[in-house]
């Protein structure tokens, strides 16, 4: 029975609307508790900033970023962000680390534990693929993980939804996060990789999926409505159609708006909208190319159905890794950069891309504004979650600078006046005053989380949650984060303690244990009639499209570090 | 009797995954759907002696010892060496591999895989350009060329072509062989030639100068090509290049006539380039048909782990890469190496003379289930169980998809992974108490 | 002016990693002061001392510091790297990384260098009196860019992969090279006056200019008529075209 005692934190827990209050935490074997005995170490927050441990809800930390390390041994040695990048030799208590947007996986814990991050969610398993996912979880330490797994160009989902057979999509789906161990659904470009395994791609909501006689716009509502059957805990998390293209704010407000007609089965958001910035572009070429955030942001703003996260750019180089196959390809061969490429068989493609964001080129800087004219634009921070794609708009390191950018308009304005007159004429971003505080920040980096992904002890310091806890060095009151932006970013680089599950991980930055963390993933109950339904036509896609078998595929329970399985329950 | 459908063959990098095997007392003895290569691996315990206990050599003849003698003995070779150089790690799990580099970041070693004599240069080559790939059941489904370059799978690879390649059936590719073009590129004409419908042979050494002719041809740069490339007449390179544009999807399998020939990675770098311009025109991939059955995750595992995959020098305390400088041949040809420690691969047997004669000359700690030339020059030898048969674990195909090898029969040696973890363990005691 | 005699007390295997054996170190250092520079050795490091015997002539800053080896120097590896000033003279062969990330200086090298010479050079000049490896001025793996600037000139014979993604700078070979000189360069000019294979694949920019023969020249140059430098006259070929290049390739 382990006891602490945080004394004098300066609190601020959104989910209970608490807001820079001073109080004490109570922590007993890892939870947040009522009161302790006068046995419990004792933490003096000594007055600063406490929140809950950070949230990270879409990030590539496991699986696909294997191949952007492969490809890129130039990144180990990157040292960008002093104390948080580079080559580092191995200590008593931590593994030898490298890289900066591609670190190895003890690195990611650490470094997100310096952050005061506690939990990650791998922004996209392959279902075939999905025991490497792990492999790597199990070598990421401290942090929490989850997974969304990837279900929008799958044969089978594809097939169901043609022939209109809802509840054995629903069975699938179920099966597909037994099998790959995930906690959600995943949409990426929804039809677009199954295009992609010919060279092609889809454009739009209904231009339809060669020869399986499907739209995109089927495959998200169908498999919105098997999510919604499963009452799975969080919704379908969509990366839209026609990222990266001039115009694509279009594509994007109408895969929005087909989704006002679904109703979510639990509490939280019928659909989330994944690194917008990517996908809030307007003009028509690179050439008449500007930002679309405004639309976006006013469309956001009269709706009460979705959330979305941010996908901020972060200047410098960064690498991109997506399972949007097309949009990689293109990548590699506009800006004359490496091109990795795995397709799935009968599942969903991916790239990976290395790349630099430059201030002077006006194309980056009006990206980097989007990102930050959403988060600035939509005036309900609930349905904000903060991310920057990590690596694919930049490193996760970088988050303490980006909230900078958030927190701060003087900052904003030093970094916008490096821009050409071209990049100033297409952003709105320099007539935006609009600043976050600590509230609203704690809100998109832990706060929204929590009902988001459906896991109530989590992103909160409520009685009864997880122990996860950040205190940083900073006394709410006595900074102004509009002008003292560089100690906030300092702040948050290097948390003055980090807990996890109440043990202390981070002290002053530096990393003090490492706990194994744990694995979340979803088992959704199907009857077992549809079940036995749905398992006879995979086993003819097994039979004759897969090269390895049914029994091979379902991730074992040994790749499972300390798993927690949420179990749920389906309506049919 | 126990029948045990779906076990993972344990030998080459297409980790068949459908084979039956039959355990009768502890013995298998019916083996279904293996080739030649994987069946040889099944029943070799039966025909092949083992090493049987851990040895030690004294007086210049390998002594048996019990396991703890041998261990200790090892760790002392780790503890008292400045430089260790830790090879193989290939025919063994993820899991091995992992404790092997873990081992290695504590004892400043370094520690390369068997890609140092094979598709090393494929990593080389991914490191410059990337790496356009697909799962095998994309080519099963989709590939209607199919292109064999440097590397013969009748031998090396013998399920390849029926399980994913030239004569499987797909989605759509419901004709098989007959849907195909197979297209074998290569320096003689090798059994899987003999099985193509076009036979293209070059020059030893020039396939970087078919490669790049074919990449200005399809880029329309045609009028800068001489009238023989490679020894192959003109008009044949031309009519190739028409032939890769036209097909609906291209895979290019790759092997050693690639990575070892005269330009080495240049060849897979340039390959893919080529395969990059091509998808300007339909879809293309290319794989490497990587040899030993966990070569790729070796690869895997270690960048994860470290940021590399191979060759990894962790003297000065975080990872350190560069191939030609802390490759495993480049460490033994300059004598860098005091001490060496060799599982799952057998350099004895497969490296250059400069280089056994090296580890000859220093103390060498051997972890193989079965004695080999490696054997000969090793100063300790542990007996381990073999993965796939007697042990469980990962492997990873040589499309990057992995599988859970299984546990067929019991048996009394220790796996791969308790060895270097008990190894690593003697490691840190002895460290502590000096 | 500060000299600094180095001499290995005995030659060793394992290698010694000399990164911080340079004028910017040395500079203003006394004997004792240099004896306890740290140097690596196989997994743990040593003072520099412990291999080399040091004499220590006068004091000064680093651009009036010269470092002076005698004898083989084989396997000591990094000699130079990142220096920004003074001299260094190696009267014996070299290890890898010689004047690895080189800003300004002079090394001269009288004997032969092992690969890796002048990797990642912005400036300065090293000067090779034998023969070189593989890898000269060329960058590390995976990177873009390789050498930046500077001059490296090369008196003997050098290996494969001469110049590899060259952005800027001068190499000169007086003797023959291996193969792919001057591969995926984007900029810089390198001079061979010996023989050469298969050079400049991927050339996106710069100026490749061989005096020797040249052997299997890839099918990616287009010949354009000939051009003259120095009173030769010289076949012009330009490319590469498979990556749009305007890089000039003069040969024989």
């Amino acid at each position: 029975m382990s006891e602490i005692l945080i004394k004098n934190a300066s609190v601020c827990d959104p989910v209970q609307g608490i807001n820079c209050e001073t109080m004490d935490i109570c922590i007993r074997d890892g939870k947040i508790v009522e009161s302790v005995s006068g046995n419990a170490k004792v933490i003096d927050a000594e007055g600063r900033l406490t929140m809950a441990g950070g949230f990270d809800g879409h990030t590539h930390s496991a699986g696909k970023i294997n191949v952007g390390r492969f490809i890129n041994p130039n990144d180990a040695r990157r040292n960008l962000v002093p104390g948080l990048s580079g080559q580092v030799a191995r200590t008593e208590k931590t593994r030898a680390q490298v890289g900066y947007n591609t670190p190895n996986t003890y690195a990611i814990g650490y470094r997100y534990a310096k952050l005061g991050y506690t939990t990650i969610c791998e922004a996209a398993i392959p279902l075939l693929a999905a025991r490497h996912t792990h492999e790597e979880f199990k070598e990421i330490p401290i942090l929490d993980k989850m997974g969304l797994s990837l279900f929008g160009s799958n044969w089978q989902v594809m097939e169901y939804i043609r022939d209109k057979e809802p509840e054995k999509l629903a069975a699938y789906v179920a099966w597909g996060l037994r099998a790959s161990r995930g906690y959600g659904v995943k949409i990426v470009n929804p039809g677009g990789g199954e295009a992609w395994g010919w060279g092609r791609n889809v454009s739009g909501l209904y231009d339809p999926v060669p020869n399986f006689d499907v739209t995109p716009a089927e495959i998200l509502l169908g498999l919105a409505e098997a999510n919604e059957r499963l009452q799975l805990p969080h919704s379908v998390h969509v990366h839209c159609n026609n990222l990266g293209k001039p115009g694509n704010y279009a594509t994007t407000i109408e895969t929005m708006k087909l989704f006002e007609k679904v109703k979510p089965s639990r509490d939280r958001q019928a659909l989330h909208v994944t690194h917008v910035q990517f996908n809030a572009y307007a003009g028509t070429s690179w050439r008449d190319f500007e930002t679309g955030a405004p639309m976006v942001a006013d469309y956001i703003n009269g709706a009460d159905h979705l959330t979305f996260d941010l996908g901020q750019v972060i200047f410098g180089p960064a690498v991109t890794m997506t399972a949007d196959g097309p949009v990689e390809y293109a990548n590699a061969r506009m800006l004359h950069e490496k091109w990795s490429n795995q397709d799935i068989e009968l599942e969903d493609a991916s790239g990976v891309v290395p790349l630099f964001y430059s201030p002077k080129s006006f194309v980056n800087a009006v990206q980097w504004a989007i990102g930050l004219e959403l988060a600035l634009l939509v005036k309900d921070p609930w349905k904000v979650m903060f991310t920057t794609d990590s690596p694919n708009g930049g490193s996760f390191v970088n988050y303490p600078e980006a909230f900078t950018y958030l927190m701060s308009a003087k900052r904003r304005e030093e970094v916008i006046s490096d821009f050409s007159k071209m990049a100033l004429d297409r952003m709105v971003l320099p007539g935006i005053d609009r600043e976050l505080d600590f509230y609203e920040l704690a809100i998109m980096t832990r706060s929204t989380q929590s009902k988001m992904y459906s896991r109530p002890e989590k992103g909160n310091l409520k009685v009864g949650s997880d122990a996860d806890i950040a205190i940083y060095d900073i006394l709410p009151g006595q900074i102004d984060p509009s002008t003292e932006y560089v100690k906030v970013k300092t702040a948050f680089s290097g948390a003055a303690y980090t807990l996890k599950d109440g043990e202390i991980v981070v002290k002053d930055g530096e990393i003090e244990a490492t706990p194994k963390g744990k694995i979340y993933w979803v088992n959704a109950k199907v009857p077992a009639n549809i079940d036995s339904a749905m398992q006879k036509d995979i086993d003819i896609k097994f039979r004759k499209y897969y090269t390895v078998s049914k029994a091979n595929y379902m991730v074992e329970d040994v790749y499972l570090q300390n798993p927690v399985e949420i179990a749920t329950e389906g309506v049919f | 009797m126990l029948v045990i459908k779906d076990a993972v063959c344990s030998l080459c990098g297409s980790l068949c995954d459908d084979i039956t095997v039959t355990v009768e007392d502890n013995k298998i003895t019916k083996i279904e759907n293996a080739c030649i290569l994987g069946r040889s691996k099944f029943v070799g315990m039966l025909e092949h002696d083992r090493i049987e206990t851990p040895m030690i050599r004294k007086d210049g003849k390998l002594a048996p010892v019990s396991y703890e003698e041998a261990i200790e003995a090892a760790a002392k070779i780790l503890v008292n060496s400045r430089r260790t150089l830790s090879y193989g790690w290939c025919s063994t799990s993820c899991e091995a591999v992992s404790a092997a580099i873990q081992l290695a970041e504590e004892t400043g070693s370094v520690i390369d895989s068997t890609a140092n004599v094979c598709h090393g240069p494929t990593a080389l080559a991914a490191q410059e350009k990337g790496s356009p790939s697909a799962t095998l059941g994309e080519i099963k489904n989709r590939a209607d060329l199919i292109i064999f370059w440097g590397c013969n799978p009748v031998h090396a690879h013998p399920r390849h072509m029926v399980r994913y390649s030239s004569f499987s059936k797909g989605l759509f590719t419901e004709k098989g062989r007959k849907g195909r073009t197979m297209i074998v590129v290569d320096v003689r004409k090798t059994d899987t030639a003999k099985l193509a419908d076009k036979y293209v042979e070059i020059d030893q050494g020039s396939d970087l100068i078919l490669v790049t002719a074919l990449r200005s041809i399809i880029n329309g740069h045609g009028d800068v090509i001489p009238e023989v490339i490679a020894g192959v007449p003109k008009a044949e390179v031309l009519e190739l290049a028409e032939t890769l544009k036209n097909a609906k999807f291209v895979c290019i399998f790759f092997g050693m006539g690639v990575t070892q020939s005269r330009s080495k990675y240049k060849n897979a770098d340039a390959m893919s380039s080529l395969i990059s311009d091509l998808n300007q025109h339909t879809k293309a991939v290319m794989i490497g048909m990587r040899g030993h059955y966990n070569v790729t995750g070796f690869g895997q595992v270690a960048t994860w782990e470290t940021g590399f995959p191979m060759a990894i020098d962790f003297a000065r305390g975080y990872p350190y890469y560069n191939p030609g400088e802390t490759g495993a041949n480049d460490l033994l040809v300059r004598e860098e190496p005091d001490a060496a420690i060799i599982a799952a691969a057998d350099p004895g047997a497969h490296f250059p003379q400069k280089a056994v004669r090296h580890l000859a000359r220093i103390p060498v700690i051997q972890i193989d289930p079965y004695p080999n030339p490696t054997t000969e020059l090793a100063d300790v030898v542990i007996p381990s169980a073999i993965v796939g048969i007697e042990a469980e674990g990962t492997a990873y195909r040589m499309d990057a998809i992995s599988l859970r090898m299984k546990k067929l029969i019991d048996t009394k040696f220790k796996t791969d992974e308790e060895i270097v973890k008990d190894l690593a363990t003697k490691v840190r005691e002895l460290k502590r108490g000096a | 002016m500060q000299i600094v005699k180095l001499s290995l007390k005995k030659a060793n295997k394992i290698p010694v990693e000399a990164d911080n054996v340079n004028p910017n170190n040395f500079a203003g250092k006394t004997e004792e002061e240099i004896k306890a520079i740290p140097v690596w050795y196989g997994n743990g490091q040593c003072p520099l001392g412990d291999f080399f015997n040091v004499k220590v002539e006068g004091s000064d800053s680093a651009e009036n510091t010269k470092i002076v080896f005698e004898g083989d120097v084989s396997r000591v590896k990094r000699i130079g790297q990142n220096m920004s000033a003074g001299e260094i003279e190696i009267n014996g062969n070299v290890d890898m990384h010689c004047g690895f990330g080189m800003k300004g200086g002079k090394i001269v090298i009288n004997g032969d260098a092992d690969s890796w010479l002048g990797c990642e050079m912005t400036g300065g000049e090293i000067i090779l009196n034998g023969n070189a490896s593989y890898y000269v001025g060329a960058g590390y793996r995976g990177e873009a860019c390789g050498m930046r600037g500077g001059k490296i000139t090369v008196n003997g014979n050098a290996r494969d992969y001469l110049g590899e993604h060259m952005c800027g700078g001068e190499i000169l070979v007086k003797g023959n090279v291996g193969l792919l000189p001057a591969i995926s360069n984007n900029g810089g000019k390198i001079v061979i006056e010996g023989n050469a294979t298969m050079p400049a694949s991927e050339m996106k920019n710069g100026t490749v200019i061989i005096k020797g023969e040249t052997s299997d020249l890839l099918p990616s140059y287009k010949e354009e008529g000939t051009e003259e430098v120095e009173g030769i006259t010289y076949r012009k070929f330009v490319g590469d075209v498979n990556v749009g290049g305007k890089g000039v390739l003069l040969i024989k």
